[in-house]
């Protein structure tokens, strides 16, 4: 976007840090530590939003940015909290693939994504930038669903990946008309809390949210 | 029109929750139920006499292709809603759900009614919203029994379509990026009636990678191969009548996302790329689908593969383009819509009746329900393609198109498969359908409604399958016109 000069150091700044809050929720065993990471990292999302709101005059923008405060930061780390202590899960989280691979994967993965958005000639500056963000992110969501036990950190990946198409869309557009923003927001919303309707009937079948007991469905 | 259409089954879903008895929320939710099926019909009747109907400040709309969803979510809502009355009903008296989880049921139907009717008349690419809304709510009702096998198909297919759906935001967002750049940042610039206009000025770069995102995206939610991992867990686990509506309706409305976006992209891309990428996810659905029909245990699994398998014949019939191929993929879409539901309700007079979804256990089913039995075994016959039923004419015209426009090897292999899955089909139904009746079932149908149900949808089987009504032929030909 050319018309974001003012802020693109800031966002520049914003965009690395998001970066370095999923590589967080990589390197970390524990849950509550991957919720705050998480935590932080929509906060960060919610700045970009109002960077970008202030530097383009969208004052839709600043709602967004107001709407990710409160519902990501705030309200949806609440209710993994209120899951963890409810379900009294370990609060150490089983993994497929260790600590130390996760993290190398993850910066390939980063490393994967900028050059895959770099080739997109349609695409350039500041954009392009945050936008290869956003990919890896989506890819590190990806990555932790499949390579965490737990039903829990499932959940936490697809609101990775929800965050990275987040910043694509700020950064690519300057946000999507507000309309569809608040109905993405109310459907992630929703989609929390079903999910953890299910995290808990899991809990109470199985008596484990540990995914890799859930294999009676086959063929 | 538009808001009545989705206040009916709104209220119908709020007073559902509210009502006492078993009665009670019967009435309520059938009267909703009627009153939805007749505002659609009025909406069908409408788009047929303006073409295109635009209200709420640009957010809904309604043109044939919409009305065409309309008309199929009303129509299998309707039936679904009548079966629900023997089906359920039949579970409460056996107590398996007690009334709280029957208003519970009750009112989240009518909730996934609405969602799914929002998918047909959103004006927007925010469609995205409709269509996720689908499966949280589908999630829930899929939980209504909460036994071990229910709750891990409701995970898998929570999770599977999330991301599947976070995806197909992501083409979204890339669709609008390639908008915006020609008609700036307005709140129109995610509108179909705007969109389409100027949609051969997109970046083909962009709308290439929006068009992958979507088509892996949507398609996860319309059970295209390799991405239908979650359908045959989810549809066999579901309560019957909801599964109707999962793969007759809601398989639909994801291949109606795609249909919407291939419209756009291809004016953009040119046709080559869409539509072999249709082509090729559309086979492979077809053909993934053939070892598990052959070796299929479980009924209501034999289905749901079945499924995928009709869902990779419309992607199939609209990749083939072509007057004939979007025709015969249009028409293929109601006619899976009705014979699917029809299989799905005699799989659950079965399933109340033998209380086992294992092929192998049920036999004699044409001796002790003659009527589900004979129902089902024509229903059979309709689903695998055979004359002279509805899907025969739309299968025969996505091969014509095939072979005119000469996609030879694709439509052989697409002939290949389909016999295969015939035979593998017919023999499984028919080892259920004839044969000594196990010991210890009784003979006897399970209540006159469910075979009200089955016998509405049993019509529109026979009659498509003869003559094609002409308002309804009118119709199509401008889903037709729209699409391509």
């Amino acid at each position: 976007m050319e018309e974001v000069i003012f802020g693109s150091n800031i966002m520049q700044l914003l965009i690395a840090l998001i970066l370095v809050s999923t590589f967080m929720i990589l390197g970390s065993t524990r849950l509550y530590s991957c919720v705050r990471a998480f935590g932080i990292q929509s906060f960060l999302l919610a700045c970009v939003a109002g960077v970008v709101g202030f530097s383009t005059g969208k004052y839709d923008l600043y709602i967004i940015a107001l709407l990710t405060l409160l519902l990501k930061a705030a309200v949806i780390p609440y209710i993994f909290i209120y899951i963890i202590r409810e379900i009294k899960v370990k609060r150490e989280i089983a993994l497929y693939v260790g600590i130390s691979p996760s993290l190398i994967t993850g910066g390939i993965l980063v490393v994967i994504s900028y050059y895959l958005i770099r080739s997109i000639n349609a695409i350039t500056g500041l954009s392009s930038f945050a936008l290869s963000a956003s990919m890896s992110l989506v890819s590190i969501g990806l990555f932790v669903m499949i390579s965490r036990k737990k039903a829990i950190m499932q959940m936490l990946g697809i609101l990775i990946m929800e965050n990275g198409l987040f910043l694509g869309a700020i950064s690519l557009t300057n946000g999507m008309p507000l309309l569809v923003e608040i109905g993405v927001f109310f459907d992630v919303l929703i989609g929390v809390l079903i999910m953890g309707i299910l995290i808990f009937r899991i809990n109470k079948t199985f008596e484990t949210i540990d995914t890799d007991k859930l294999k009676t469905l086959i063929g | 029109m538009i808001e009545y259409l989705l206040l009916a089954p709104l209220l119908t879903s709020i007073l559902c929750f509210f009502t006492r008895t078993r009665k009670q929320v019967e009435t309520v939710s059938i009267t909703g139920s009627v009153i939805t099926l007749v505002f659609g019909l009025v909406l069908v009747s409408e788009v047929f006499k303006y073409d295109i109907i635009v209200t709420w400040q640009n957010a809904l709309f309604a043109d044939a292709f919409s009305g065409f969803m309309v008309l199929i979510v009303s129509i299998v809502g309707f039936v679904a809603s009548l079966y629900s009355l023997g089906y359920m009903g039949h579970e409460f008296e056996h107590e398996i759900i007690d009334d709280k989880k029957l208003r519970l049921y009750y009112s989240l139907f009518h909730i996934f009614m609405f969602t799914m009717l929002l998918v047909g008349v959103t004006n927007n690419l925010g469609l995205w919203i409709a269509i996720e809304m689908t499966t949280l709510v589908s999630a829930l009702l899929m939980i209504l029994y909460s036994t071990k096998s229910s709750v891990e198909a409701a995970w898998k297919y929570m999770i599977i379509c999330t991301v599947g759906i976070t995806f197909a935001l992501f083409g979204t967002i890339l669709t609008y990026f390639a908008a915006v750049n020609i008609l700036g940042e307005t709140g129109n610039a995610l509108n179909w009636t705007s969109l389409i206009s100027v949609a051969d000025r997109f970046d083909p770069t962009i709308m290439k990678l929006a068009f992958i995102f979507i088509l892996i995206g949507y398609g996860t939610k319309a059970g295209l191969a390799p991405m239908h991992t979650w359908l045959p867990d989810a549809h066999s686990e579901a309560p019957s009548p909801v599964s109707a509506l999962l793969s007759g309706v809601l398989l639909n409305c994801a291949m109606y996302g795609i249909i919407r976006f291939y419209t756009i992209a291809t004016k953009s891309t040119g046709e080559a790329f869409t539509s072999n990428l249709l082509i090729i996810f559309g086979l492979l659905s077809i053909g993934i689908a053939v070892p598990f029909v052959l070796l299929q245990e479980d009924y209501k699994r034999l289905l749901a593969y079945s499924s995928v398998e009709h869902m990779g014949i419309i992607a199939l019939g609209i990749g083939f383009g072509g007057m004939f191929g979007v025709f015969g993929a249009i028409l293929h879409m109601f006619n899976h819509a009705m014979t699917k539901s029809l299989m799905f309700f005699g799989a659950g007079n079965i399933l109340l009746k033998h209380g086992t979804k294992e092929i192998f256990n049920v036999s004699g089913v044409v001796k002790t329900m003659p009527m589900t039995g004979a129902m089902f075994v024509i229903g059979a016959l309709a689903i695998t393609g055979s004359p002279p039923f509805g899907i025969f004419i739309s299968e025969f015209t996505i091969l014509a198109a095939g072979f005119s426009h000469g996609h030879i090897l694709a439509t052989v292999l697409f002939l290949l498969f389909i016999i295969m899955i015939f035979a593998g089909f017919f023999n499984n139904v028919s080892k259920m359908a004839f044969g000594m009746p196990k010991s210890g079932v009784e003979k006897g149908e399970i209540s006159r409604w469910t075979l009200f149900s089955m016998g509405i949808l049993m019509v529109f089987v026979i009659v498509l399958g003869v003559y094609i009504p002409v308002p309804f032929y009118e119709m199509i030909m401008k889903v037709v016109a729209i699409v391509r």
